[in-house]
């Protein structure tokens, strides 16, 4: 077997000596897979926070801590960049739109605005004439 | 607002690390410009190419070599890249040559692995989890 290297060794310390149980980290992957596979449906953060089997104030907490980020923001910034890709494939914005689980066209724009500073007609815009 | 647009990895050989960073890591050449016995030498993601700049940078002051040597030889990464599924970047790069000092662990919210550039660096690479 390979000898580990310094940096290894102490990588390992560093995790050991972590505040978080490694199955706290398996149960909010787990709830972020679930956000992954569920995101072009109305998903409540109470059923996020079940896929992680946690309450949810104790959820958010904790994603927040491992992640940077809140669940909320998360799903948003997914939600977003499936839309991105979508609006590549040449999909129109209102099927973009139900496609990443918005069922408001209003309140889609405004949150692909406010993701990527573009609303998504002039994203789609500046896509086909990239293409050209 | 002040932005982050290069980062600087010291190299021992410009012309081995343009070659290492794009034939093997995938990185697309931005930059050339010579500049005496060097270049300013960057690359770029190439799924990014208006993203931050890697400045391939020769090594020449005696002291980062010390520094760097130390580095490698404990193994530790000088930087680091995300990778979207590392496992499969490990096989491939794996495959072409690539030497790991360390195969992909999980730690944490991130599985990780540190791969030899040939050019005098341990570099990390990282997928989020």
């Amino acid at each position: 077997m390979k000898k580990k290297t310094y940096y290894e060794t102490q990588l390992e310390k560093v995790i050991e000596q972590s505040a978080l149980p490694e199955y706290h980290y398996l149960q909010v992957r787990q709830s972020k897979d679930f956000m992954e596979k569920c995101y072009s449906e109305k998903i409540e953060l109470d059923k996020i926070a079940m896929a992680a089997c946690m309450s949810r104030f104790h959820y958010i907490r904790l994603f927040q801590t491992i992640y940077g980020t809140t669940p909320r923001q998360y799903l948003k910034d997914l939600r977003i960049n499936k839309a991105k890709e979508l609006i590549k494939n040449g999909l129109s914005v209102a099927q973009v739109c139900y496609e990443v689980g918005y069922d408001s066209l209003q309140t889609f724009s405004s949150a692909f605005k406010r993701g990527t500073g573009f609303s998504p007609r002039e994203y789609q815009k500046m896509n086909i004439s990239n293409r050209e | 607002m002040i932005k982050i647009h290069v980062t600087s990895l010291l190299v021992d050989d410009q012309e081995k690390a343009l070659k290492f960073y794009t034939e093997k890591l995938g990185f697309v050449k931005k930059t050339e410009i010579p500049l005496g016995e060097h270049k300013w030498l960057t690359v770029v993601a190439a799924n990014e190419l208006n993203g931050v700049e890697l400045v391939l940078e020769p090594i020449g002051f005696e002291p980062a070599k010390t520094y760097q040597k130390a580095l490698k030889d404990a193994g530790i990464p000088l930087t680091s890249f995300k990778v979207d599924d590392l496992n499969k970047e490990y096989e491939r790069l794996k495959s072409e040559g690539v030497k790991f000092s360390m195969e992909p662990k999980t730690m944490g919210p991130v599985i990780m692995a540190v791969l030899d550039d040939t050019c005098g660096n341990n570099i990390q690479l990282v997928q989020k989890l």
